[in-house]
């Protein structure tokens, strides 16, 4: 009887200790885990695929991007490094996305993430503002103020229109039909898109593109080193990055 | 006789009591997947700073105390097995043990490149962990810069008490889904054999580098 009780008391002390119940977890967690059949061909996440019918063409376009970038971009940005200081360099990439406000605001709203779209709303006018005309960011003092990067692709998206087919376009590379049909209708609400004279949208558009690129110089060639096949790599990276960023 | 018995009960008893705290605290220090990550990483990035590997002589040296380090952070097998999926088992056992190895030395060179590279003014910061299932979790970090923040989420699981890491996603991007999708092209047109070499020959280049 006593054997019984002493068994029982004892029993009862471990368990209501935390660490005894913690540890039963752990060991048969890892007696699971450890066997040879892990779930490795399973994924929470479905994986994407989209068609690739102008393989050929979009290749090509492919290795015109990389000399692109070796060759012209990357010479031009490490110029640009190294003639203009880095708190310039922020200024301007500050001011230049937020002229893209809009966009985000609109995509927001459209997507029906009002809140989002309120705060993207403040933040430009905070920031035009009081961040002098968005070369400052003031407003990355709040947290809740910070950026989303919301696009007409992604509403569509969200909307349920497919990706259709995978493209690689000319300077700005991975694409999709849907994505490249939602850049256009992102074109119409960046301001930049009605500045009259053509010369200084096309100057703002390249001060843009390299002003970004120098903050970016090595991520490139990082990416294509870790691939084996560079093509293939860009193409799932760029369509598993806009899953996830229009099921968030 | 019976109180003798009631009397070593009675000690067995505040034996175990006396000892259990202690053992709790050996068994909650095989700890939670967050610091599994973040020391080994930590203990990485003080070895990148360290002023004594400034020499280029002491390179190698550096890179070899960190492999140490990665190889047991990373469950390189485990990252081969989920990489290749279906075309694990058309592998025969010696090309599995080739493919690991040379995957291994693949996937570390590129991280230590990354790391070795530019680590400059960017902070790692060890945010959360979420339990995905029994003996699984997600570790998310993100990597500060001076202009953004960059996300990255550990994928681990626990094995023999210690929390190992299969995959990284970076900004929404799985690395194991991402040599998947290469690895499953290659296959249809090649032997696992080829692939194999594919993967020396960019180590190899790396090295010799």
């Amino acid at each position: 009887m006593k054997k019984t009780a002493t068994i029982l008391i004892l029993s009862c002390i471990l368990f209501l200790l935390p660490g005894f119940n913690a540890h039963s977890a752990d060991s048969s967690a890892a007696q699971t885990s450890s066997s040879d059949e892990l779930d490795y061909m399973n994924d929470a996440e479905p994986q994407v695929i989209v068609a690739d019918p102008l393989f050929r063409l979009n290749s090509a376009v492919f290795e015109f991007n990389d000399k692109l970038y070796f060759w012209v971009l990357k010479p031009i940005a490490q110029g640009y490094i190294a003639v203009v200081p880095t708190p310039v360099r922020r200024g301007v990439k500050n001011f230049l996305h937020n002229f893209g406000s809009p966009v985000r605001t609109v995509n927001c709203f459209l997507q029906g993430k009002m809140e989002a779209a309120a705060s993207e709303m403040c933040r430009f006018v905070y920031n035009t503002t009081f961040g002098i005309l968005g070369f400052m960011d003031p407003a990355k003092d709040f947290p809740h103020l910070n950026p989303h990067e919301e696009d007409f692709g992604q509403t569509l998206g969200l909307f349920g229109v497919d990706n259709g087919i995978y493209l690689v376009l000319p300077i700005i590379g991975p694409s999709t039909l849907r994505d490249s049909l939602g850049m256009v209708g992102d074109y119409f609400i960046t301001p930049t898109a009605y500045i009259e004279t053509n010369a200084l949208a096309w100057a703002l558009k390249a001060e843009e593109a390299v002003n970004d690129l120098s903050f970016r110089i090595g991520e490139y060639e990082d990416l294509k080193d870790a691939a084996i096949e560079p093509y293939l790599s860009f193409k799932d990276g760029y369509l598993q990055y806009r899953y996830k960023k229009i099921n968030q | 006789m019976s109180t003798t018995r009631i009397r070593c009960y009675t000690l067995g008893i505040i034996m175990l009591l006396i000892l259990t705290p202690i053992l709790t605290v050996g068994i909650s220090m095989a700890a939670s997947p967050l610091e599994d990550l973040k020391i080994p990483i930590e203990t990485v990035l003080s070895l990148l700073k360290d002023t004594v590997y400034k020499n280029p002589d002491q390179r190698q040296q550096q890179r070899d105390k960190i492999l140490v380090i990665t190889r047991k952070l990373f469950d390189f097998t485990e990252m081969s097995k989920r990489a290749l999926a279906r075309n694990w088992k058309s592998f025969s056992s010696l090309e599995q043990q080739q493919f690991a190895d040379v995957f291994a030395d693949h996937l570390s060179n590129s991280y230590m490149d990354k790391i070795q590279g530019e680590y400059k003014d960017e902070t790692i910061i060890f945010l959360n962990q979420e339990a995905v299932s029994d003996g699984k979790s997600l570790v998310k970090t993100k990597i500060q810069r001076q202009t953004k923040d960059i996300p990255v989420d550990y994928s681990m699981y626990s094995v023999d008490n210690q929390w190992r890491v299969y995959d990284v996603n970076i900004e929404g991007v799985s690395l194991i889904k991402n040599y998947r999708t290469q690895f499953d092209q290659i296959l249809a047109k090649e032997s696992p054999a080829q692939l194999i070499e594919r993967l020396k020959k960019k180590v190899e280049i790396k090295i010799g580098n």
